[in-house]
C-alpha cells in the first residue's frame, strides 16, 4: 500500500513537473517575443536571410541563397551528402593553426 | 464506483508488488524507456523551437534576393541592375547587399563579413560591429579589445569594436563582423559597383510574384529568392534535422518494442503459471488484463513523464547541449543562443501515443493467451 | 449442497490422444462434511475436484451448487460462481514467488474491489489463527512447508468462502504436520464450511476428522464408505 502510495505520488509529481514545464512556457512567450522582435530588428537592419546555426560551409551557413545547380556541393540539403560525413570527425591537425605574422601584442602598438 | 477505484488501486498494487520484485532489472527497463523518449521529445521540442525562431526571425529578411549567376554558380552582381530595375512599380527600395565569408586561420572559424542594408547601423570607418561568438572564439579579453584579421601571412587588418551585437539575437547574428561599406570593399579589395546580390523591399507582399516574373524577363541569368523560399528552405530543414533525430529515436523504439514483446512473449513458465495461479483462485480474465494494463501503462506514463520533463529541461534549460555536438558539425562557431520554450499539446499526444501505446500492446497481447487459458493447469 | 450427475471428462476429445478421466460420476456432497476423495494417482480424484470446483467443465453431466446448474456456464460465470464458493489449497500451494506472506493471502480479495485495510485485518487475523501471524511480512519462499501450508490455507479463506478444495494436501507433509492439518480442517468444519479434498494417504482415510472416504479407480466411483 505505501508502495503504491509513492509511485502514484512520484507519477502525479511529473504530471505537476510537466504542467509547469507548460505553464513555464507559457509565461516565458511574452519576454521570449520580445526578444525575437529585437532580432527581427536587426535581420531587417543588416538585411540577413540565413540562420547562423552552421558556420562551416557557405551552403549550411546560408541555406537559403545556397547555388540549387551546383552538383553534390550546395544543395541546401545536403548537410551530410558525403556519407563520410556521418563518421569523420572533424580534422583535428591543419585546421585553425595558422598564426598572424605579428603577434597580437606586436600588432597593437 | 469506489469499488471501482479500490479493484483499480488493488491491482496496481499488485502490480507494482510484482515489479518489485525484479527492482534492478525493471528500473533499468523504465530508464532505458525514459531516454528513448528522451531523446525523440527533444527532438521535436528542439526542432519546433527553431523552427518557430527561424518563421518569426526571417519574417524580416528582404522580401526578394537577386543574385547574379556565372556558370550556375553565384557570383558578384554589378551596381547597374541596380537601375536596370529601378522603375518596377511596386518595389519599395533597391539596395546592393555586400556580405561574404572570412576564413579565421587562427583558430579555423569561418565568419560572415556584411555591410548593414541601413545605413544607420552601419559603424563609423575602422570599426565593426561583431556577434556574440567572437569575443569567445578570439578570446579577446577586454570589452574594447580591437579586432585584427589577416588576410594572407603578413597582413593585418585593425577594427576598433563600436559594438557587441547581445546575444539575444545569436542565432543570425553570432559569426557577423558589421563593417561600413568603404571598409568591406577595401578588406576585400572588391572594385566599386559590384555587390554580392541585391535586396528588394516590396510594399505590397502580394505583388512578390509579378514583380519576380517582371524581374526574370529583365534579367534572365538572375536567380531570385523570395522571402517565402527562405521560410520554407529552413521550414524543411529543421523537419529534415529532426526527422533524422526521429528516426534515429524511432529505430530504437522499434528495438525497444521488439525487445519487449519478445520478453513478454517468451512468457516465461513461471509468469504463465503465476497468471494460472490467480486465475485459479478467482480473479478472471478482466482483472489479469487489468493487472496487466496496469503495469504496461505504470512503466510507460513514469518513462513518458521522466523522458519529456528531462527533453524539456535538457532542450530550454540547458540548450540542448546533447545536441549541440551534432548540429556543430565542423564549425568553430556554435551560437549560444536560448530557445524559446514551448510546448505543443499536439506534438506531445502524437509522442504519447507512439511511445506508450506499443509498449502497451507488447506486455498485453501475449498475456492474452495465458489469461484465456483454463485455471485447472493449475492443478496439476 | 453440490451434486454431481454423470459427470464425463475426456481430455483431448477427438484427437488420438484422447483421454477418458471421468466416466459416469454421480455424486452427492453434504453440507459442512469433511469429504475426501481416495484412489490411485491417475483415478481421476484432481479432475473430479477441478470440475466441481468451476475450475473445468465436464465433458458431458452435469454439477450443480445448492441446486444451481454451473457447468454450463460460460467462462466469466463460472469465476464468479468459483470465487463466491471456493477456497483453493492447491498440492504444490502455489504461492506467488517473491510477494510476501500477506500479499499472498490478499491476492483472491484484490480484484474484488474491498476495503483494503478490512481486508489485511482479516488476513492477519486469519494468519494469527493458524499461528504464522509472526511471517505475515516474510517472502513466501522463505517458508518451511508446513507454513507455506497454512499460508495457502489462510489464502483460500480470505474471501470467506463456504467451501474449502484441498488436492492431495498432506502429500508433502510429515505425519505430524499431516495432522495438525486435520485439526485446521475441522476447526473450519466447525465454522460451518464445507471441505473437499483428494488424497492418497491412508493417514488420511483412517482419520477420525472426516466425514467420509470417496473412493475411485479408472475415472470411476468404487465404493462409498461412512
Ligand atoms: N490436461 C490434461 N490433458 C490430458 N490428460 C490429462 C490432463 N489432466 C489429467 N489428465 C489425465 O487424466 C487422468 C486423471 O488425472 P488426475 O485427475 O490428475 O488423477 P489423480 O489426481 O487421481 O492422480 C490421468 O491419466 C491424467 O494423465
Ligand atoms: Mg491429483
Amino acid at each position: 500500500m505505501r508502495r503504491t502510495r509513492i509511485v502514484f505520488g512520484l507519477l502525479a509529481a511529473g504530471t505537476a513537473t510537466l504542467a509547469l514545464a507548460s505553464l513555464h512556457a507559457r509565461i516565458t512567450t511574452a519576454p521570449e517575443r520580445a526578444r525575437m522582435a529585437r532580432s527581427a530588428a536587426l535581420v531587417r537592419a543588416v538585411g540577413l536571410t540565413d540562420l547562423a546555426l552552421f558556420t562551416e560551409a557557405r551552403f549550411t551557413r546560408n541555406p537559403a541563397l545556397a547555388d540549387l545547380q551546383t552538383a553534390f556541393q550546395d544543395a541546401p540539403m545536403s548537410f551530410e551528402h558525403f556519407p563520410s560525413g556521418t563518421f569523420a570527425p572533424r580534422p583535428a591537425a591543419g585546421f585553425g593553426r595558422g598564426e598572424l605574422r605579428f603577434g597580437p601584442e606586436e600588432a597593437a602598438r | 464506483m469506489t469499488s471501482w477505484l479500490r479493484r483499480q488501486r488493488a491491482l496496481a498494487e499488485y502490480t507494482l508488488a510484482a515489479l518489485a520484485r525484479r527492482r534492478i532489472k525493471n528500473t533499468g527497463l523504465l530508464l532505458i524507456y525514459a531516454m528513448v523518449i528522451f531523446v525523440v521529445a527533444s527532438a521535436t521540442l528542439f526542432a519546433t523551437a527553431l523552427r518557430k525562431e527561424a518563421e518569426v526571425v526571417l519574417a524580416e529578411a528582404p522580401e526578394v534576393i537577386i543574385q547574379n549567376l556565372v556558370m550556375g554558380r553565384h557570383d558578384l552582381i554589378p551596381g547597374d541592375v541596380i537601375a536596370e530595375i529601378d522603375g518596377i512599380r511596386g518595389v519599395a527600395s533597391i539596395k546592393g547587399r555586400l556580405w561574404g565569408y572570412f576564413y579565421d586561420r587562427l583558430n579555423g572559424a569561418n565568419y560572415t563579413l556584411m555591410v548593414p542594408l541601413d545605413p544607420a547601423m552601419a559603424p563609423p570607418a575602422g570599426q565593426a560591429i561583431i556577434g556574440e561568438s567572437l569575443p569567445r572564439v578570439r578570446e579577446m579579453p577586454w570589452e574594447t579589445a580591437p579586432l585584427f584579421l589577416s588576410r594572407t601571412p603578413g597582413d593585418l587588418v585593425r577594427f576598433d569594436i563600436a559594438k557587441r551585437l547581445s546575444s539575444d539575437s545569436a542565432l543570425v547574428s553570432t559569426d557577423l563582423i558589421l563593417l561600413n561599406e568603404a571598409n568591406f570593399r577595401a578588406f576585400f579589395e572588391l572594385p566599386e559597383d559590384v555587390y554580392t546580390d541585391i535586396a528588394l523591399s516590396i510594399r505590397n507582399p502580394r505583388e512578390i510574384d509579378t514583380i519576380v516574373e517582371k524581374i526574370g524577363r529583365l534579367l534572365p541569368n538572375a536567380r531570385l529568392v523570395t522571402r517565402d523560399e527562405i521560410a520554407r528552405t529552413y521550414q524543411k530543414l529543421f523537419s529534415w534535422r529532426e526527422g533524422i533525430m526521429v528516426l534515429l529515436a524511432g529505430a530504437s523504439v522499434l528495438a525497444f518494442v521488439i525487445f519487449a514483446a519478445e520478453k513478454a512473449s517468451g512468457l516465461s513458465a513461471e509468469e504463465t503459471r503465476e497468471i494460472g495461479i490467480l486465475k485459479a483462485i478467482g480473479w478472471d480474465t478482466g482483472d489479469v488484463i487489468a493487472m496487466k494494463l496496469w503495469e504496461g501503462g505504470l512503466v510507460s506514463f513514469g518513462a513518458f513523464l521522466l523522458g519529456t520533463v528531462l527533453a524539456y529541461l535538457h532542450v530550454f534549460a540547458f540548450d540542448a547541449g546533447l545536441f549541440a555536438s551534432v548540429l556543430k558539425g565542423w564549425s568553430v562557431i556554435y551560437p549560444d543562443f536560448a530557445l524559446t520554450p514551448g510546448i505543443d499539446g499536439l506534438q506531445l499526444t502524437a509522442l504519447f501515443f507512439l511511445t506508450v501505446l506499443p509498449y502497451m500492446a507488447a506486455t498485453i497481447v501475449p498475456i492474452w493467451r495465458a489469461a484465456t487459458a483454463d485455471p485447472d493447469q493449475v492443478m496439476r | 449442497m453440490i451434486s454431481v450427475q454423470s459427470v464425463c471428462k475426456t481430455y483431448n476429445e477427438g484427437r488420438p490422444s484422447a483421454l477418458t478421466a471421468l466416466d459416469g460420476i454421480d455424486l452427492e456432497i453434504a453440507r459442512n462434511a469433511l469429504t475426501v476423495f481416495k484412489g490411485p494417482s491417475g483415478s481421476g480424484k484432481t479432475t473430479l475436484l477441478s470440475i466441481i470446483s468451476c475450475m473445468a467443465r465436464p465433458t458431458s453431466g452435469r454439477v450443480l451448487i445448492d441446486g444451481r446448474m454451473v457447468s454450463g456456464l460460460p467462462e466469466r460465470f463460472l469465476t464468479l460462481e468459483r470465487r463466491r464458493t471456493f477456497g483453493f489449497v492447491f498440492q504444490r500451494f502455489n504461492l506467488i514467488r517473491g510477494l510476501s506472506v500477506l500479499e499472498n493471502v490478499l491476492l483472491p480479495a484484490t480484484p474484488l474491489g474491498g476495503e483494503r485495510r478490512a481486508d489485511a485485518k482479516r488476513a492477519l487475523a486469519r494468519l494469527e489463527m493458524l499461528g504464522i501471524a509472526g511471517k505475515a511480512g516474510e517472502r513466501v519462499e522463505f517458508l518451511s512447508g508446513g507454513e507455506a501450508q497454512r499460508a495457502a490455507i489462510a489464502r483460500a479463506l480470505i474471501n470467506d468462502p463456504p467451501v474449502l478444495i484441498a488436492d492431495e494436501p498432506t502429500a508433502n507433509l510429515d505425519t505430524e504436520l499431516a495432522h495438525r492439518f486435520l485439526d485446521i480442517v475441522s476447526g473450519l468444519r466447525a465454522e460451518g464450511r464445507t471441505v473437499i479434498m483428494t488424497s492418497h494417504d491412508p493417514r488420511i482415510w483412517a482419520a477420525d476428522q472426516v466425514d467420509r472416504v470417496v473412493s475411485m479407480r479408472d475415472g470411476r466411483l468404487e465404493e462409498n464408505e461412512a
